[in-house]
């Protein structure tokens, strides 16, 4: 065994190391795998005397780039989702407390867990954004402040099951409309695709 | 010290192969944060070997300021599922 | 003397690391890993900058600096991780209703 054995294994665990970011699918697991990448590189650079390329690694290409990769991911991969809220003020004493409250919230709840189930697959969260009016939130669709809204509907036909409400989930963005669309039967909302005025720029 | 060496590797190669198969991101963090302080010590211990005061300076660096990143990281994704 | 001295240290050290890292495999809780991982770990750490720390007296603001340092961060990226992922698990637990 000579003297240099140890740094062709310290070397041979870098590429080992890139192809385990490569085939990470989950982007918080590729943070964390990109993390394990940059200690081991930092390793191997100082091994190979690049003490100031081994302590830029360290310092901006594992710290600050994975916070800040964390930062940009989280902040993206959500999905707006406009709901109907009913206003309710009520006066304590002097002061007026404002409460916003959904109707019936069990099968409201019930419905949020359906649509985090589907979009967990597709890493996406889900960011409930209330309305007090259904105009306000038509016009918040139409200018694309959010992704997608969702209002109970009332139908006259069922009225076997005037237990649980039906929703009616609007979204404008093409993509959404396709994740939904094979798992409709299974959720309690009825889904529609609406074309936003000049959405061809939209990306998500 | 070769053999120390290759043997401090060998330990490094179990939380990789932990963070690889495990699908659960604490469990990631957990050999992320085992594996950042296993290179730190590594890159004193390659500095005492060669007598080599800028390698050494470089693995205590590592070591301060690589846990406070990862405490950071672990707050941003405990608030990724809040919200 | 002094060598067979560090060499005691290393190996200890080694095989404290092996020892902390080995729970690493397996389907324990994550609190039951950080454990081990924390006290192994930071011991073995520990117990290899000795080693060095005796090998060469020389170096030793450095070297007492890395074992302060990972004396006090281990124990504080400890707690903070046993604090972040215990708090996920209690939320998964128990799917509090969303405050909408």
């Amino acid at each position: 065994m000579n003297d240099d054995s140890y740094i062709y294994i310290l070397t041979a665990l870098l590429p080992l190391a890139a192809c385990m970011v490569v085939v990470q699918v989950n982007p918080y697991h590729a943070l964390v795998i990109r993390g394990i990448l940059g200690a081991i590189a930092a390793l191997v650079y100082s091994v190979f005397g690049a003490a100031d390329v081994a302590l830029t690694e360290a310092l901006m290409g594992t710290m600050l780039a994975i916070t800040l990769y964390a930062v940009a991911v989280r902040s993206s991969l959500v999905m707006r989702l406009g709901v109907l809220e009913e206003e309710k003020v009520e006066s304590d004493g002097d002061v007026l407390k404002v409460e916003l409250t959904v109707e019936s919230p069990r099968d409201f709840n019930s419905l949020m867990k359906d649509f985090r189930r589907i979009f967990n697959k597709y890493y996406l969260r889900i960011e409930v954004v209330p309305f007090t009016t259904p105009q306000a939130l038509h016009r918040a669709l139409m200018e694309k402040e959010i992704h997608a809204s969702c209002v109970p509907v009332l139908d006259s036909d069922a009225a076997g099951e005037a237990e649980t409400k039906h929703y009616q989930t609007v979204t404008r963005i093409q993509r959404l409309y396709d994740i939904m669309q094979p798992e409709i039967s299974s959720i309690n909302t009825s889904l529609d695709y609406k074309f936003a005025s000049g959405s061809g720029e939209d990306s998500q | 010290m070769n053999l120390l060496l290759i043997a401090m590797i060998a330990a490094m190669l179990i939380p990789m192969y932990q963070a690889l198969k495990d699908d659960d991101i604490w469990q990631k963090m957990l050999a992320l944060g085992s594996i950042s302080s296993k290179a730190g010590i590594m890159t004193l211990f390659i500095s005492v070997l060669r007598d080599d005061w800028m390698i050494g300076a470089v693995g205590a660096i590592i070591l301060t300021v690589g846990n406070a990143g990862l405490m950071l990281l672990a707050h941003i994704i405990k608030r990724m599922d809040d919200l | 003397m002094i060598d067979v001295l560090s060499y005691l240290f290393f190996g200890v050290g080694i095989f404290f690391w092996f020892w902390g890292t080995s729970h690493l495999v397996g389907k324990r809780s994550v609190l039951f890993k950080l454990h081990s991982l924390s006290v192994a770990d930071t011991l073995g750490s520990i117990l290899i900058v000795i080693g060095l720390l005796i090998k060469i007296p020389s170096r030793w603001p450095l070297l007492t600096l890395a074992i302060i340092s990972l004396a006090i961060w281990n124990t504080m990226l400890g707690y903070v991780l046993a604090h972040c992922s215990s708090d996920e698990a209690e939320n998964q637990k128990e799917f509090p209703t969303e405050t909408l």
